[in-house]
């Protein structure tokens, strides 16, 4: 199973600059399809590529689907020579992204990115405008299967948004009605 | 969420505005008031949430199939 507690405590706990995507972020913010992996997006500069190999590394972190007796090793040099990786580890499947679709790197995931509070971490995740461009641009089946949902998840934000705001002016509107009758 | 908030998600999925994305996913078959239950919950919970059908769904798959006698 995967332990999106333990993972997001590796990364943040190692400082690693990273981004929430896919289905794990659109879960965070309301989705109801289920994913079975953490997808994040990385900062690509030495320093962070380091910590993100450091953090992973103590979790037998290998590639996913592929024959165990493959040879992988899981460090800085490797992770900066590619770009996204699928893998494994003790506490979970995780997709590394230097790149996503749509989007750029990690600059661009975290411009389009929102904080949010999980597990006690402020991660930032990548918002559902971004999860819609990025979506769209990669266009796959099983993302145009979601996008109706992600849709419906960002209009029913920005009304309810803008529908509790009318309502807070429609307080104010009263209070000050009040006071001044008073 | 506020009352106001979840009074006005209520309206939103139980009327959605026509040429809507609200609209265009119910069409879809979007089950909305499964999406007014999780936006009341946090990100945390949601992803606890989505932790335990994970769970579910592995021992689902795990489970022996046996044929069921009539």
């Amino acid at each position: 199973m995967n332990d999106y507690l333990k993972l997001l405590k590796i990364l943040c706990d190692a400082k690693v600059r990273f981004v929430v995507i896919g289905g794990a972020a659109a879960s965070a913010q309301g989705s109801t399809y289920a994913t079975y992996d953490l997808d994040i997006c990385y900062d690509r500069g030495r320093d962070n590529v380091e910590r993100l190999a450091k953090a992973l590394e103590p979790f037998h972190t290998r590639l996913r689907g592929v024959p165990d007796d493959l040879p992988f090793c899981f460090d800085a040099v490797t992770i900066a020579r590619g770009m996204n990786f699928t893998l494994t580890t003790d506490v979970g499947d995780i997709d590394l992204f230097g790149e996503l679709t749509g989007i750029g790197g990690y600059k661009e995931a975290r411009a389009l990115s929102v904080t949010l509070v999980v597990f006690g971490f402020q991660c930032a995740v990548l918002s559902l405008d971004g999860l819609v461009q990025s979506k769209r641009a990669t266009a796959r089946p099983k993302d145009l299967l979601v996008l109706p949902e992600i849709e419906a998840l960002r209009e029913m934000e920005t009304r309810v948004k803008r529908q509790s705001g009318a309502a807070e002016g429609r307080n104010q509107v009263r209070v000050e009605d009040k006071e001044s009758t008073t | 969420m506020t009352k106001v908030q979840r009074d006005e998600l209520i309206r939103l999925i139980t009327s959605p505005p026509a040429g809507s994305k609200i609209a265009a996913a119910k069409d879809f078959g979007v089950d909305l008031t499964l999406l007014v239950r999780t936006l009341e919950l946090t990100p945390t919970e949601r992803l606890q949430n989505l932790a335990a059908a994970q769970a579910l769904f592995r021992e689902l798959r795990a489970a022996k199939k046996t044929p069921t006698h009539e």
